[in-house]
């Protein structure tokens, strides 16, 4: 579904960030993308969304070659990107924050929202409540909820757990856990919240000096710490 | 007693005015952050706009949608062209739409010459009530004037392109990433505000002398009432409007139009001294 060959990215000229990374994804798999800091977790999502100035490679996914597309395009042909430090529309309500999910996607624009709020009850009962004076973990839930709405193949997310306390993680990796079994969706997560990613991953991918490493599955990680401070501690 | 309501009408028709000339630069400068200079040039379009149909006896209100649609067009070419490559280059935009304005002030002195046109008002009787006579136009002109603020509210407020704009002005690749197509946006919503522009030209056209310089009579106090009611919330064009406005009018009807620029001006200093984000500002985090 997705297949990443020979990606070199960065935000300026002559200095990638991702030196020639691959990798290859099926219909529902859950990766987990792990990493030191610097290592090109968050620029990877952002090649695949389109955002970055400096993008070279292929980037196939159904089907469409993606490098070099506009984002909204990128969007629209089924990505869903939330962002670290979730980027909620503060000054729009939550209805408002979940409108600018489907805004730019026609088929989408009718559809009703009932299935988000049977996820996320908090954000039904505070639809009309500003996204920007909600709590850490409850804009984390808007983010999700904003990129669900647009219905897409493949859902990013870039440090869901971060600033969020321990306690409200567990409940969101259920609430994604729920979500990824439910409507199918092929996940890659980037995340350094190890609690997080035994609850919801499949499988691990390591990512080291802008290229991605062969993985191991997520058992694996748990019975064999050795893993984890190989690629992790400093 | 007369003479307070006079006043009051007379303040109450400048704010309105000026409210008038400000909503489309709310949207282009207060929304967009581009410090568009050619924004009393659209304005002037608007206004020639007028003159020129009127030779062909066209009804006042279609008149009126030509001088927007006109102008919108205007906008939408020169976004396309020159605005689009310097976004967030702030000094940049100076230059350019000043650039833009010359060359606009200048193929209107090539096509209508140096000289003044007049635009006819399409009713002129002077109505009383009150005791006063009153220009029924110039009430033409605030009603205008209330109407297309509330619409432009409306459109931004309330309708799903509104909240597209407001998206993509709050955090524009967010929305792109989200499938908003952003160039779209920024387009039409450079277009529109052009748009405004021109038709509060043709609405105030039969109310001055149209000539190349009229545009910049409004240009700076329109300004001013962007950034005295701060650009945070477009609600703030209203209290600036509000403020510059009435305070010229009473000062001036009162003192002379010089000490009303002075104090104006004074006031004007004092407000964005001590609320540099404008009244509607809120401190940035």
């Amino acid at each position: 579904m997705l297949n990443v060959r020979d990606l070199k990215a960065g935000y300026i000229r002559g200095a990638p960030v991702l030196k020639g990374l691959d990798l290859d994804l099926e219909r529902g798999d859950c990766i987990a993308l792990m990493g030191r800091n610097g290592m090109g977790k968050t620029t990877f999502v952002k090649a695949l969304m389109g955002v970055l100035p400096q993008i070279s490679g292929s980037i196939r996914f159904l089907d469409q070659e993606l490098v070099d597309l506009a984002p909204y395009k990128i969007s629209n042909a089924g990505i869903a990107y939330v962002p670290q430090g979730r980027e909620i529309f503060p000054d729009f309500t939550v209805e408002q924050n979940l409108e600018m999910g489907r805004i730019g996607k026609p088929k989408q624009r009718n559809e009703s929202f009932d299935f988000i709020y049977e996820y996320f009850p908090i954000l039904a009962e505070r639809q009309k409540q500003l996204g920007g004076t909600m709590s850490g973990g409850q804009q984390q839930q808007l983010a999700i909820a904003r990129a669900l709405v647009g219905r897409p193949d493949l859902l990013l997310l870039d440090e869901p757990s971060e600033g969020i306390q321990p306690s409200i993680v567990q409940e969101l990796a259920a609430i994604l856990r729920r979500i990824v079994e439910q409507e199918k969706m092929t996940v890659i997560v980037v995340e350094q919240n190890l609690n997080l990613v035994r609850r919801l991953a499949h499988h691990v991918r390591f990512i080291e000096n802008g290229i991605i490493k062969s993985g191991v599955a997520v058992d694996e990680v748990n019975k064999n710490p050795a893993i984890i401070s190989r690629y992790l501690s400093v | 007693m007369e003479m307070t309501l006079l006043i009051g009408l007379d303040a109450a028709s400048y704010i309105l005015t000026l409210l008038l000339v400000c909503i489309g630069l709310v949207i282009i400068f207060g929304m967009m952050n581009v410090i568009n200079l050619a924004h009393g040039e659209f304005f002037l379009l608007g206004a020639y706009t007028v003159v020129l149909l009127q030779q062909y006896a066209l009804p006042f209100a279609v008149i009126l949608l030509a001088a927007f649609a006109f102008v919108a067009l205007i906008g939408l070419i020169i976004e396309e062209i020159v605005i689009r490559r310097i976004y967030h280059r702030f000094l940049d935009t100076i230059l350019a739409t000043w650039g833009i304005s010359l060359a606009l002030k200048q193929l209107v002195i090539v096509l209508f010459g140096p000289g003044s046109q007049q635009a006819v008002a399409p009713f002129a009787e002077p109505l009383e009530m009150f005791g006063i006579t009153y220009s029924s136009y110039r009430l033409f002109v605030m009603g205008m004037a209330i109407m297309i603020t509330a619409a432009t509210f409306l459109i931004l407020f309330r309708t799903r392109w509104g909240l597209t704009a407001r998206g993509v002005i709050a955090n524009r690749q967010m929305a792109s990433c989200l499938g908003v197509n952003t160039r779209r946006v920024d387009r039409v919503t450079f277009a529109f505000g052009s748009g405004l522009a021109g038709l509060a030209g043709a609405i105030m056209a039969p109310l001055m002398s149209v000539d190349p310089q009229m545009g910049v009579g409004f240009l700076v106090p329109a300004f001013l009432s962007v950034l005295v009611g701060g650009t945070a919330s477009p609600l703030g064009a209203l209290w600036g409007a509000g403020i510059i406005g009435g305070s010229n009018s009473v000062v001036a009807a009162i003192w002379t139009p010089v000490i009303a620029q002075i104090a104006v001006f004074s006031l004007a200093i004092v407000v964005i001294r001590l609320m540099p984000n404008g009244v509607t500002g809120r401190r940035r985090r």
